[in-house]
Protein backbone atom coordinates (compact mmCIF):
# COMPACT_ATOMS: atom_id res chain seq x y z
CA UNK A 1 0.00 0.00 0.00
CA UNK A 2 1.49 3.36 -1.03
CA UNK A 3 0.46 6.74 0.38
CA UNK A 4 2.64 9.04 -1.71
CA UNK A 5 2.58 9.84 -5.41
CA UNK A 6 6.33 9.24 -5.73
CA UNK A 7 6.36 5.87 -3.98
CA UNK A 8 3.20 4.99 -5.98
CA UNK A 9 5.21 5.16 -9.14
CA UNK A 10 8.18 3.20 -7.81
CA UNK A 11 5.70 0.51 -6.79
CA UNK A 12 4.06 0.57 -10.21
CA UNK A 13 7.40 0.09 -11.91
CA UNK A 14 8.36 -2.94 -9.85
CA UNK A 15 5.44 -4.73 -8.22
CA UNK A 16 3.28 -7.58 -9.47
CA UNK A 17 -0.31 -6.44 -9.96
CA UNK A 18 -1.66 -8.50 -7.08
CA UNK A 19 0.91 -7.04 -4.68
CA UNK A 20 -0.70 -3.60 -4.76
CA UNK A 21 -3.46 -2.94 -2.19
CA UNK A 22 -3.98 0.72 -3.10
CA UNK A 23 -2.17 3.83 -4.33
CA UNK A 24 -2.50 7.48 -3.35
CA UNK A 25 -5.20 9.68 -4.88
CA UNK A 26 -2.60 11.75 -6.70
CA UNK A 27 -1.31 8.73 -8.61
CA UNK A 28 -4.19 9.26 -11.04
CA UNK A 29 -3.38 12.93 -11.67
CA UNK A 30 -1.81 13.12 -15.13
CA UNK A 31 0.10 16.28 -14.22
CA UNK A 32 1.90 14.85 -11.23
CA UNK A 33 2.00 11.17 -11.97
CA UNK A 34 3.77 9.99 -15.10
CA UNK A 35 2.34 6.50 -14.66
CA UNK A 36 -1.25 7.68 -14.17
CA UNK A 37 -2.57 5.35 -16.89
CA UNK A 38 -1.09 2.38 -15.17
CA UNK A 39 -2.35 3.64 -11.80
CA UNK A 40 -5.91 3.93 -13.06
CA UNK A 41 -6.91 0.33 -12.42
CA UNK A 42 -5.92 0.27 -8.74
CA UNK A 43 -7.94 1.39 -5.73
CA UNK A 44 -6.96 4.80 -4.32
CA UNK A 45 -6.40 6.01 -0.77
CA UNK A 46 -6.24 9.53 0.70
CA UNK A 47 -3.33 8.74 2.96
CA UNK A 48 -5.42 8.36 6.15
CA UNK A 49 -4.29 6.06 8.93
CA UNK A 50 -7.84 4.64 9.16
CA UNK A 51 -7.68 3.43 5.59
CA UNK A 52 -4.45 1.61 6.35
CA UNK A 53 -5.95 -0.10 9.42
CA UNK A 54 -8.92 -1.30 7.35
CA UNK A 55 -6.83 -2.57 4.45
CA UNK A 56 -4.21 -4.15 6.68
CA UNK A 57 -1.37 -4.33 4.15
CA UNK A 58 1.88 -6.19 4.80
CA UNK A 59 3.80 -2.97 4.40
CA UNK A 60 3.15 0.73 3.80
CA UNK A 61 5.46 2.84 1.63
CA UNK A 62 5.36 6.63 1.72
CA UNK A 63 7.56 9.72 1.45
CA UNK A 64 9.26 11.59 4.26
CA UNK A 65 7.99 14.80 2.74
CA UNK A 66 4.37 14.62 3.87
CA UNK A 67 1.96 12.62 6.04
CA UNK A 68 4.43 12.62 8.87
CA UNK A 69 1.71 12.17 11.47
CA UNK A 70 0.16 9.26 9.64
CA UNK A 71 3.50 7.48 9.52
CA UNK A 72 3.94 8.00 13.27
CA UNK A 73 0.52 6.55 14.08
CA UNK A 74 1.17 3.53 11.87
CA UNK A 75 4.54 2.89 13.46
CA UNK A 76 2.92 3.00 16.88
CA UNK A 77 0.34 0.47 15.67
CA UNK A 78 3.21 -1.80 14.59
CA UNK A 79 2.36 -1.63 10.90
CA UNK A 80 5.66 -1.63 8.99
CA UNK A 81 6.26 1.69 7.22
CA UNK A 82 9.04 2.39 4.74
CA UNK A 83 9.66 6.07 4.12
CA UNK A 84 11.44 7.33 1.03
CA UNK A 85 13.33 10.60 0.87
CA UNK A 86 11.78 13.13 -1.44
CA UNK A 87 13.89 12.29 -4.53
CA UNK A 88 16.66 14.85 -4.75
CA UNK A 89 18.66 14.14 -7.90
CA UNK A 90 19.04 11.72 -10.76
CA UNK A 91 21.81 10.01 -8.82
CA UNK A 92 19.56 8.95 -5.95
CA UNK A 93 17.00 7.30 -8.25
CA UNK A 94 18.82 3.97 -8.78
CA UNK A 95 19.20 3.63 -5.00
CA UNK A 96 15.48 4.19 -4.51
CA UNK A 97 14.65 1.66 -7.20
CA UNK A 98 16.86 -0.97 -5.55
CA UNK A 99 15.36 -0.26 -2.13
CA UNK A 100 11.81 -0.61 -3.45
CA UNK A 101 12.87 -3.82 -5.14
CA UNK A 102 14.01 -5.25 -1.80
CA UNK A 103 10.75 -4.21 -0.14
CA UNK A 104 8.66 -5.86 -2.86
CA UNK A 105 10.90 -8.95 -3.13
CA UNK A 106 11.72 -8.21 -6.75
CA UNK A 107 15.40 -7.52 -6.44
CA UNK A 108 16.32 -8.84 -9.87
CA UNK A 109 13.75 -6.67 -11.57
CA UNK A 110 14.98 -3.64 -9.63
CA UNK A 111 18.62 -4.36 -10.41
CA UNK A 112 17.90 -4.54 -14.14
CA UNK A 113 15.85 -1.33 -14.05
CA UNK A 114 18.46 0.57 -12.03
CA UNK A 115 21.26 -0.64 -14.24
CA UNK A 116 19.54 0.44 -17.44
CA UNK A 117 18.77 3.82 -15.84
CA UNK A 118 22.40 4.32 -14.87
CA UNK A 119 23.58 3.24 -18.27
CA UNK A 120 21.28 5.75 -20.02
CA UNK A 121 22.29 8.48 -17.60
CA UNK A 122 25.98 8.00 -18.17
CA UNK A 123 25.38 7.97 -21.91
CA UNK A 124 23.68 11.39 -21.64
CA UNK A 125 26.43 12.74 -19.44
CA UNK A 126 29.11 11.55 -21.85
CA UNK A 127 27.54 13.45 -24.74
CA UNK A 128 29.56 16.38 -26.06
CA UNK A 129 28.76 19.40 -23.90
CA UNK A 130 29.04 22.08 -26.55
CA UNK A 131 27.24 25.32 -25.92
CA UNK A 132 24.88 25.00 -22.97
CA UNK A 133 21.70 27.06 -23.31
CA UNK A 134 20.32 28.62 -20.14
CA UNK A 135 17.00 27.52 -18.69
CA UNK A 136 14.66 28.42 -15.86
CA UNK A 137 11.98 26.10 -14.56
CA UNK A 138 9.23 28.53 -13.62
CA UNK A 139 6.37 26.79 -11.91
CA UNK A 140 3.05 27.90 -10.49
CA UNK A 141 3.11 31.03 -8.34
CA UNK A 142 6.48 32.02 -9.74
CA UNK A 143 8.30 29.30 -7.86
CA UNK A 144 11.52 28.27 -9.55
CA UNK A 145 13.60 25.15 -9.05
CA UNK A 146 17.13 25.88 -7.85
CA UNK A 147 20.17 23.81 -6.98
CA UNK A 148 19.71 20.43 -5.34
CA UNK A 149 16.35 19.70 -6.98
CA UNK A 150 15.57 16.82 -9.29
CA UNK A 151 14.83 19.31 -12.07
CA UNK A 152 18.26 20.88 -11.61
CA UNK A 153 20.03 17.58 -12.14
CA UNK A 154 17.76 16.73 -15.08
CA UNK A 155 18.65 20.07 -16.71
CA UNK A 156 22.33 19.41 -16.11
CA UNK A 157 22.19 15.94 -17.63
CA UNK A 158 20.35 17.27 -20.66
CA UNK A 159 23.02 19.89 -21.28
CA UNK A 160 21.34 23.02 -19.91
CA UNK A 161 22.53 25.58 -17.39
CA UNK A 162 20.04 26.15 -14.61
CA UNK A 163 20.06 29.92 -14.32
CA UNK A 164 18.27 29.84 -10.98
CA UNK A 165 20.90 27.59 -9.40
CA UNK A 166 23.65 29.82 -10.83
CA UNK A 167 22.13 32.78 -8.99
CA UNK A 168 22.66 30.92 -5.74
CA UNK A 169 19.09 29.76 -5.20
CA UNK A 170 18.54 26.22 -4.00
CA UNK A 171 15.44 24.12 -3.54
CA UNK A 172 12.00 25.33 -4.57
CA UNK A 173 12.14 29.10 -4.22
CA UNK A 174 9.93 32.04 -5.11
CA UNK A 175 11.76 33.66 -7.99
CA UNK A 176 11.04 37.30 -8.79
CA UNK A 177 9.49 37.84 -12.20
CA UNK A 178 11.80 40.84 -12.63
CA UNK A 179 14.91 38.66 -12.49
CA UNK A 180 13.45 36.33 -15.08
CA UNK A 181 12.92 39.26 -17.43
CA UNK A 182 16.35 40.76 -16.70
CA UNK A 183 18.33 37.57 -17.34
CA UNK A 184 16.33 36.42 -20.33
CA UNK A 185 17.02 32.67 -20.27
CA UNK A 186 17.00 30.78 -23.58
CA UNK A 187 14.25 28.52 -22.34
CA UNK A 188 11.56 29.08 -19.73
CA UNK A 189 9.89 25.84 -18.77
CA UNK A 190 6.46 26.56 -17.35
CA UNK A 191 4.09 23.99 -15.98
CA UNK A 192 0.94 23.00 -17.75
CA UNK A 193 -1.99 24.72 -16.09
CA UNK A 194 -5.18 23.06 -14.99
CA UNK A 195 -7.58 24.20 -17.67
CA UNK A 196 -10.78 23.23 -15.94
CA UNK A 197 -9.93 24.51 -12.48
CA UNK A 198 -8.40 27.97 -12.60
CA UNK A 199 -6.06 29.26 -9.94
CA UNK A 200 -4.06 32.44 -9.49
CA UNK A 201 -0.97 30.26 -9.28
CA UNK A 202 -1.34 29.36 -12.95
CA UNK A 203 -1.81 32.97 -14.03
CA UNK A 204 1.86 33.80 -13.64
CA UNK A 205 2.79 31.81 -16.74
CA UNK A 206 0.41 33.98 -18.75
CA UNK A 207 1.72 37.28 -17.35
CA UNK A 208 2.42 39.73 -20.20
CA UNK A 209 6.00 40.09 -18.97
CA UNK A 210 6.62 36.37 -19.36
CA UNK A 211 5.05 36.39 -22.81
CA UNK A 212 7.11 39.41 -23.83
CA UNK A 213 10.33 37.57 -22.99
CA UNK A 214 10.50 35.97 -26.40
CA UNK A 215 12.26 32.95 -24.90
CA UNK A 216 10.74 29.58 -25.59
CA UNK A 217 8.05 29.44 -22.95
CA UNK A 218 6.25 26.22 -23.21
CA UNK A 219 4.52 23.77 -21.00
CA UNK A 220 4.85 20.98 -23.51
CA UNK A 221 8.54 20.11 -23.55
CA UNK A 222 8.81 17.79 -20.61
CA UNK A 223 6.23 14.98 -20.40
CA UNK A 224 3.86 15.91 -17.54
CA UNK A 225 4.81 14.27 -14.27
CA UNK A 226 8.10 12.86 -15.54
CA UNK A 227 10.20 14.99 -13.22
CA UNK A 228 7.80 15.66 -10.40
CA UNK A 229 8.98 12.40 -8.87
CA UNK A 230 12.12 10.38 -9.39
CA UNK A 231 11.78 7.01 -11.09
CA UNK A 232 13.04 5.18 -14.13
CA UNK A 233 10.62 7.29 -16.15
CA UNK A 234 12.50 10.49 -15.19
CA UNK A 235 14.83 9.58 -18.05
CA UNK A 236 11.95 10.67 -20.34
CA UNK A 237 12.41 14.21 -19.04
CA UNK A 238 16.14 14.09 -19.72
CA UNK A 239 15.49 12.79 -23.24
CA UNK A 240 12.88 15.44 -24.00
CA UNK A 241 15.12 18.26 -22.78
CA UNK A 242 18.10 16.91 -24.69
CA UNK A 243 16.02 16.95 -27.88
CA UNK A 244 15.02 20.55 -27.14
CA UNK A 245 18.63 21.48 -26.53
CA UNK A 246 19.70 19.96 -29.83
CA UNK A 247 17.06 21.89 -31.77
CA UNK A 248 18.12 25.07 -29.98
CA UNK A 249 21.79 24.73 -30.81
CA UNK A 250 21.30 23.92 -34.49
CA UNK A 251 20.29 27.34 -35.82
CA UNK A 252 22.84 29.90 -34.68
CA UNK A 253 21.15 32.22 -32.23
CA UNK A 254 22.59 35.41 -30.87
CA UNK A 255 22.51 34.34 -27.24
CA UNK A 256 25.73 33.75 -25.43
CA UNK A 257 25.92 30.23 -24.11
CA UNK B 1 -4.25 73.84 7.32
CA UNK B 2 -5.48 75.57 4.18
CA UNK B 3 -7.19 73.16 1.78
CA UNK B 4 -4.94 74.09 -1.15
CA UNK B 5 -1.78 73.59 0.86
CA UNK B 6 -3.05 70.31 2.28
CA UNK B 7 -3.87 68.94 -1.14
CA UNK B 8 -0.52 70.05 -2.52
CA UNK B 9 1.38 68.42 0.34
CA UNK B 10 -0.53 65.14 0.00
CA UNK B 11 -0.09 65.17 -3.77
CA UNK B 12 3.67 65.52 -3.34
CA UNK B 13 3.63 62.53 -0.99
CA UNK B 14 1.67 60.50 -3.56
CA UNK B 15 4.17 61.36 -6.29
CA UNK B 16 7.13 60.44 -4.08
CA UNK B 17 5.54 57.13 -3.05
CA UNK B 18 4.66 56.33 -6.67
CA UNK B 19 8.22 57.07 -7.79
CA UNK B 20 9.71 54.90 -5.04
CA UNK B 21 7.35 52.08 -5.95
CA UNK B 22 8.51 52.29 -9.57
CA UNK B 23 12.21 52.45 -8.72
CA UNK B 24 12.45 49.65 -6.16
CA UNK B 25 12.61 46.05 -7.28
CA UNK B 26 14.76 42.92 -7.23
CA UNK B 27 16.19 43.58 -10.71
CA UNK B 28 18.17 46.51 -9.29
CA UNK B 29 17.85 48.84 -12.28
CA UNK B 30 19.49 52.25 -12.02
CA UNK B 31 16.88 54.98 -11.40
CA UNK B 32 17.75 56.81 -14.60
CA UNK B 33 17.52 53.61 -16.70
CA UNK B 34 14.21 52.77 -15.07
CA UNK B 35 12.59 56.10 -15.86
CA UNK B 36 13.98 56.26 -19.38
CA UNK B 37 12.76 52.75 -20.27
CA UNK B 38 9.39 53.45 -18.67
CA UNK B 39 8.78 56.56 -20.70
CA UNK B 40 10.83 56.20 -23.87
CA UNK B 41 11.09 52.42 -24.17
CA UNK B 42 14.29 50.89 -25.51
CA UNK B 43 16.48 48.48 -23.55
CA UNK B 44 14.15 45.52 -23.98
CA UNK B 45 14.32 43.83 -20.57
CA UNK B 46 14.20 47.07 -18.60
CA UNK B 47 11.18 48.24 -20.55
CA UNK B 48 9.29 45.00 -19.87
CA UNK B 49 10.18 45.21 -16.20
CA UNK B 50 9.03 48.81 -15.93
CA UNK B 51 5.94 48.70 -18.12
CA UNK B 52 4.62 45.20 -17.45
CA UNK B 53 5.65 44.55 -13.86
CA UNK B 54 6.32 47.72 -11.88
CA UNK B 55 3.93 50.18 -13.52
CA UNK B 56 0.76 48.09 -13.01
CA UNK B 57 1.81 47.41 -9.45
CA UNK B 58 2.34 51.08 -8.65
CA UNK B 59 -0.87 52.13 -10.40
CA UNK B 60 -2.91 49.52 -8.53
CA UNK B 61 -1.38 50.64 -5.24
CA UNK B 62 -2.40 54.18 -6.04
CA UNK B 63 -5.93 53.36 -7.20
CA UNK B 64 -6.82 50.75 -4.60
CA UNK B 65 -5.33 52.85 -1.79
CA UNK B 66 -7.27 55.91 -2.91
CA UNK B 67 -10.48 53.87 -3.16
CA UNK B 68 -10.08 52.46 0.34
CA UNK B 69 -9.23 55.84 1.88
CA UNK B 70 -12.15 57.50 0.13
CA UNK B 71 -14.62 54.75 1.04
CA UNK B 72 -13.50 54.86 4.65
CA UNK B 73 -13.98 58.63 4.88
CA UNK B 74 -17.39 58.46 3.19
CA UNK B 75 -18.64 55.59 5.37
CA UNK B 76 -17.46 57.22 8.58
CA UNK B 77 -19.20 60.43 7.57
CA UNK B 78 -22.44 58.89 6.40
CA UNK B 79 -22.86 56.43 9.25
CA UNK B 80 -21.46 58.91 11.78
CA UNK B 81 -19.46 55.99 13.07
CA UNK B 82 -15.72 56.38 13.69
CA UNK B 83 -15.11 52.65 13.28
CA UNK B 84 -16.69 52.29 9.84
CA UNK B 85 -14.35 51.09 7.12
CA UNK B 86 -14.80 48.70 4.15
CA UNK B 87 -12.62 46.04 5.76
CA UNK B 88 -14.13 46.17 9.22
CA UNK B 89 -17.77 46.33 8.20
CA UNK B 90 -17.25 43.33 5.93
CA UNK B 91 -17.54 44.88 2.49
CA UNK B 92 -14.04 43.82 1.41
CA UNK B 93 -14.54 40.26 2.63
CA UNK B 94 -17.82 39.78 0.75
CA UNK B 95 -16.31 41.36 -2.35
CA UNK B 96 -13.49 38.87 -2.08
CA UNK B 97 -15.97 36.01 -1.74
CA UNK B 98 -17.79 37.17 -4.86
CA UNK B 99 -14.52 37.31 -6.80
CA UNK B 100 -13.43 33.90 -5.54
CA UNK B 101 -16.69 32.23 -6.57
CA UNK B 102 -16.50 33.71 -10.04
CA UNK B 103 -12.79 33.01 -10.50
CA UNK B 104 -12.57 29.43 -9.27
CA UNK B 105 -15.79 28.26 -10.88
CA UNK B 106 -14.19 29.17 -14.20
CA UNK B 107 -16.79 31.80 -15.04
CA UNK B 108 -14.08 34.47 -15.01
CA UNK B 109 -12.46 32.74 -17.99
CA UNK B 110 -15.50 33.57 -20.12
CA UNK B 111 -15.25 37.34 -19.85
CA UNK B 112 -12.85 39.82 -18.30
CA UNK B 113 -15.81 41.60 -16.80
CA UNK B 114 -17.02 38.58 -14.82
CA UNK B 115 -14.39 38.86 -12.09
CA UNK B 116 -15.08 42.47 -11.08
CA UNK B 117 -18.80 41.83 -11.51
CA UNK B 118 -18.63 39.02 -8.95
CA UNK B 119 -16.71 41.19 -6.49
CA UNK B 120 -19.07 44.08 -7.08
CA UNK B 121 -22.07 41.94 -6.34
CA UNK B 122 -20.44 40.70 -3.14
CA UNK B 123 -19.63 44.23 -2.01
CA UNK B 124 -23.12 45.41 -2.87
CA UNK B 125 -24.75 42.72 -0.73
CA UNK B 126 -22.63 43.74 2.25
CA UNK B 127 -23.23 47.47 1.89
CA UNK B 128 -26.99 46.99 1.58
CA UNK B 129 -27.18 44.65 4.57
CA UNK B 130 -25.16 47.08 6.67
CA UNK B 131 -27.11 50.15 5.68
CA UNK B 132 -30.33 48.30 6.48
CA UNK B 133 -28.97 47.59 9.92
CA UNK B 134 -27.79 51.18 10.31
CA UNK B 135 -31.21 52.48 9.21
CA UNK B 136 -32.77 50.66 12.16
CA UNK B 137 -31.09 53.28 14.31
CA UNK B 138 -28.49 50.87 15.55
CA UNK B 139 -25.58 52.00 17.68
CA UNK B 140 -21.95 52.16 16.66
CA UNK B 141 -21.25 48.76 18.08
CA UNK B 142 -24.13 46.91 16.38
CA UNK B 143 -22.87 47.89 12.97
CA UNK B 144 -19.32 46.82 13.74
CA UNK B 145 -20.49 43.50 15.15
CA UNK B 146 -22.64 42.90 12.09
CA UNK B 147 -19.53 43.59 10.03
CA UNK B 148 -17.53 41.10 12.06
CA UNK B 149 -20.18 38.44 11.45
CA UNK B 150 -20.27 39.20 7.74
CA UNK B 151 -16.47 39.13 7.49
CA UNK B 152 -16.12 35.82 9.32
CA UNK B 153 -18.84 34.21 7.23
CA UNK B 154 -17.31 35.43 3.98
CA UNK B 155 -13.80 34.36 5.00
CA UNK B 156 -15.11 30.90 5.88
CA UNK B 157 -17.00 30.57 2.61
CA UNK B 158 -13.97 31.84 0.68
CA UNK B 159 -11.85 29.12 2.28
CA UNK B 160 -14.54 26.56 1.51
CA UNK B 161 -14.69 27.46 -2.17
CA UNK B 162 -10.90 27.32 -2.44
CA UNK B 163 -10.68 24.00 -0.61
CA UNK B 164 -13.29 22.48 -2.92
CA UNK B 165 -11.40 23.49 -6.05
CA UNK B 166 -9.82 20.49 -7.77
CA UNK B 167 -6.74 22.62 -8.46
CA UNK B 168 -4.19 21.73 -5.75
CA UNK B 169 -2.83 25.28 -5.71
CA UNK B 170 -6.16 26.90 -4.95
CA UNK B 171 -6.07 26.27 -1.22
CA UNK B 172 -2.75 28.15 -0.95
CA UNK B 173 -4.50 31.14 -2.45
CA UNK B 174 -6.68 31.64 0.61
CA UNK B 175 -3.91 33.89 1.88
CA UNK B 176 -4.08 36.09 -1.21
CA UNK B 177 -7.82 36.60 -0.99
CA UNK B 178 -7.87 37.23 2.76
CA UNK B 179 -4.65 39.25 3.06
CA UNK B 180 -4.35 40.91 -0.34
CA UNK B 181 -1.26 41.46 -2.44
CA UNK B 182 -0.14 43.58 -5.38
CA UNK B 183 2.47 41.06 -6.49
CA UNK B 184 2.85 40.26 -10.19
CA UNK B 185 -0.32 41.99 -11.30
CA UNK B 186 -0.43 43.21 -14.89
CA UNK B 187 -1.91 46.09 -16.87
CA UNK B 188 -4.87 43.83 -17.62
CA UNK B 189 -5.81 44.08 -13.96
CA UNK B 190 -5.46 47.87 -14.07
CA UNK B 191 -7.81 48.09 -17.04
CA UNK B 192 -10.30 45.71 -15.41
CA UNK B 193 -10.76 47.85 -12.35
CA UNK B 194 -9.99 51.41 -13.47
CA UNK B 195 -13.34 52.32 -15.10
CA UNK B 196 -15.40 50.91 -12.22
CA UNK B 197 -13.25 52.63 -9.63
CA UNK B 198 -13.43 55.99 -11.33
CA UNK B 199 -17.22 55.68 -11.51
CA UNK B 200 -17.23 54.89 -7.81
CA UNK B 201 -15.04 57.89 -6.99
CA UNK B 202 -17.37 60.21 -8.90
CA UNK B 203 -20.44 58.90 -7.08
CA UNK B 204 -18.84 59.33 -3.66
CA UNK B 205 -17.46 62.81 -4.35
CA UNK B 206 -20.92 63.94 -5.43
CA UNK B 207 -22.17 63.01 -1.94
CA UNK B 208 -19.82 65.53 -0.31
CA UNK B 209 -22.35 68.27 0.40
CA UNK B 210 -24.94 65.78 1.62
CA UNK B 211 -22.40 64.28 4.01
CA UNK B 212 -21.67 67.73 5.46
CA UNK B 213 -25.37 68.35 6.03
CA UNK B 214 -25.78 64.89 7.55
CA UNK B 215 -23.15 65.64 10.17
CA UNK B 216 -25.76 67.99 11.64
CA UNK B 217 -28.26 65.14 11.95
CA UNK B 218 -30.73 63.60 9.54
CA UNK B 219 -33.59 66.00 10.21
CA UNK B 220 -31.44 69.07 9.75
CA UNK B 221 -30.07 67.57 6.58
CA UNK B 222 -33.57 66.95 5.26
CA UNK B 223 -34.55 70.54 6.07
CA UNK B 224 -31.48 71.70 4.12
CA UNK B 225 -32.92 69.93 1.07
CA UNK B 226 -30.81 66.79 1.13
CA UNK B 227 -32.47 63.77 -0.40
CA UNK B 228 -31.38 61.09 2.03
CA UNK B 229 -32.45 58.14 -0.11
CA UNK B 230 -30.60 59.43 -3.13
CA UNK B 231 -27.47 60.02 -1.07
CA UNK B 232 -27.71 56.53 0.36
CA UNK B 233 -28.02 54.99 -3.11
CA UNK B 234 -25.08 56.96 -4.46
CA UNK B 235 -22.94 56.03 -1.49
CA UNK B 236 -23.85 52.35 -1.64
CA UNK B 237 -23.07 52.30 -5.34
CA UNK B 238 -19.86 54.27 -4.95
CA UNK B 239 -18.41 52.17 -2.14
CA UNK B 240 -19.40 48.90 -3.80
CA UNK B 241 -17.81 50.00 -7.10
CA UNK B 242 -14.55 51.18 -5.49
CA UNK B 243 -14.06 48.35 -3.06
CA UNK B 244 -15.44 45.64 -5.33
CA UNK B 245 -13.23 46.56 -8.27
CA UNK B 246 -10.14 46.81 -6.08
CA UNK B 247 -10.73 43.59 -4.16
CA UNK B 248 -11.32 41.69 -7.41
CA UNK B 249 -7.69 42.23 -8.40
CA UNK B 250 -5.80 42.56 -5.10
CA UNK B 251 -7.74 40.57 -2.49
CA UNK B 252 -8.76 42.07 0.86
CA UNK B 253 -6.56 44.90 2.08
CA UNK B 254 -7.83 46.03 5.45
CA UNK B 255 -7.58 49.06 7.70
CA UNK B 256 -6.44 51.60 5.09
CA UNK B 257 -9.90 53.17 5.10
CA UNK B 258 -9.92 53.26 8.88
CA UNK B 259 -6.54 54.77 9.64
CA UNK B 260 -6.29 57.39 6.92
CA UNK B 261 -9.40 59.49 7.68
CA UNK B 262 -8.55 59.58 11.38
CA UNK B 263 -4.98 60.65 10.78
CA UNK B 264 -6.03 63.39 8.36
CA UNK B 265 -9.17 64.67 10.13
CA UNK B 266 -7.25 67.04 12.47
CA UNK B 267 -5.79 68.77 9.41
CA UNK B 268 -9.22 69.52 7.95
CA UNK B 269 -12.12 71.71 9.06
CA UNK B 270 -13.73 68.46 10.33
CA UNK B 271 -16.35 68.54 7.59
CA UNK B 272 -16.75 65.16 5.87
CA UNK B 273 -16.59 66.71 2.42
CA UNK B 274 -13.15 68.21 2.93
CA UNK B 275 -11.92 64.85 4.18
CA UNK B 276 -12.87 63.00 0.99
CA UNK B 277 -10.09 64.22 -1.29
CA UNK B 278 -7.54 64.23 1.51
CA UNK B 279 -8.37 60.63 2.42
CA UNK B 280 -8.11 59.47 -1.18
CA UNK B 281 -4.62 60.90 -1.48
CA UNK B 282 -3.67 59.67 1.98
CA UNK B 283 -4.97 56.17 1.23
CA UNK B 284 -2.87 56.04 -1.92
CA UNK B 285 0.25 57.11 0.02
CA UNK B 286 -0.37 54.56 2.77
CA UNK B 287 -0.95 51.61 0.45
CA UNK B 288 1.99 52.48 -1.80
CA UNK B 289 4.23 52.76 1.25
CA UNK B 290 2.95 49.50 2.72
CA UNK B 291 3.49 47.76 -0.61
CA UNK B 292 7.08 49.04 -0.83
CA UNK B 293 7.69 47.86 2.74
CA UNK B 294 6.22 44.43 1.94
CA UNK B 295 8.83 44.06 -0.78
CA UNK B 296 11.91 45.09 1.19
CA UNK B 297 11.36 44.10 4.85
CA UNK B 298 12.33 40.47 4.32
CA UNK B 299 14.87 40.34 1.46
CA UNK B 300 14.05 37.76 -1.17
CA UNK B 301 10.69 36.98 0.34
CA UNK B 302 7.64 39.07 -0.35
CA UNK B 303 5.01 39.64 2.32
CA UNK B 304 1.32 40.09 1.70
CA UNK B 305 0.58 43.78 1.88
CA UNK B 306 -2.60 43.09 3.88
CA UNK B 307 -0.42 41.69 6.67
CA UNK B 308 1.36 45.02 6.98
CA UNK B 309 -1.75 47.20 6.84
CA UNK B 310 -3.30 44.99 9.50
CA UNK B 311 -0.23 45.24 11.71
CA UNK B 312 -0.50 49.01 11.64
CA UNK B 313 -4.29 49.18 11.47
CA UNK B 314 -5.42 46.64 14.03
CA UNK B 315 -3.69 48.23 17.05
CA UNK B 316 -5.02 51.58 15.84
CA UNK B 317 -8.52 50.09 15.67
CA UNK B 318 -8.18 48.81 19.22
CA UNK B 319 -7.04 52.21 20.43
CA UNK B 320 -9.97 53.79 18.62
CA UNK B 321 -12.49 51.40 20.18
CA UNK B 322 -11.28 52.28 23.66
CA UNK B 323 -10.95 55.96 22.86
CA UNK B 324 -14.33 56.43 21.18
CA UNK B 325 -16.18 55.09 24.20
CA UNK B 326 -15.16 58.21 26.04
CA UNK B 327 -15.31 60.78 23.33
CA UNK B 328 -18.37 61.43 21.20
CA UNK B 329 -17.50 61.35 17.55
CA UNK B 330 -18.28 64.55 15.73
Amino acid sequence: MSLNVCTDQLVLELADLDQIVSLSNLSGDPRLSFLHDKAAKFPKNSGLAEEVFLAHPDIVVTGTYSLHNTALILQKAKIPVEQFEYAQTLDTIPGDILRMGRILHHEDRAKALAASFEEKLSRFRAMPRGKRPSAVVFEQNGVALGAGTLADSVLGAAGFRNLVAEQGYSGMVPYPLELLVRDKPDVVLVTHSYEKAPSLADEIARHPAVKALGSDTTGNVVPPGSWACGGAFTMEAVEALRRLRDTLSKPKTGHSG
Amino acid sequence: MRPGLRTLFLTILVVVALACSLLIGPAGLAPWTSLRSLIAGGGEAATIIMRDIRLPRALLGLMVGASLGLSGAALQGFLRNPLAEPGIIGVSATASLGAVIVFYSGVAGLSVLALPAGALLGALVAVIVLLAIAAGNAGTLTLILAGVALSSLSAALTSLVLNLSPNPFASYEIIFWLLGSLKDRSMVHVWICAPLMIAGWLLIFRCGRALDALSLGEETAASLGIDLNRTRLMLVGGVALCVGAGTAVTGVIGFVGLVVPHVLRPFTDKLPSSLLLASSLGGAVLLLAADIASRIIVPGHELNVGVLTAMVGAPFFLWLVIHSRREVFS
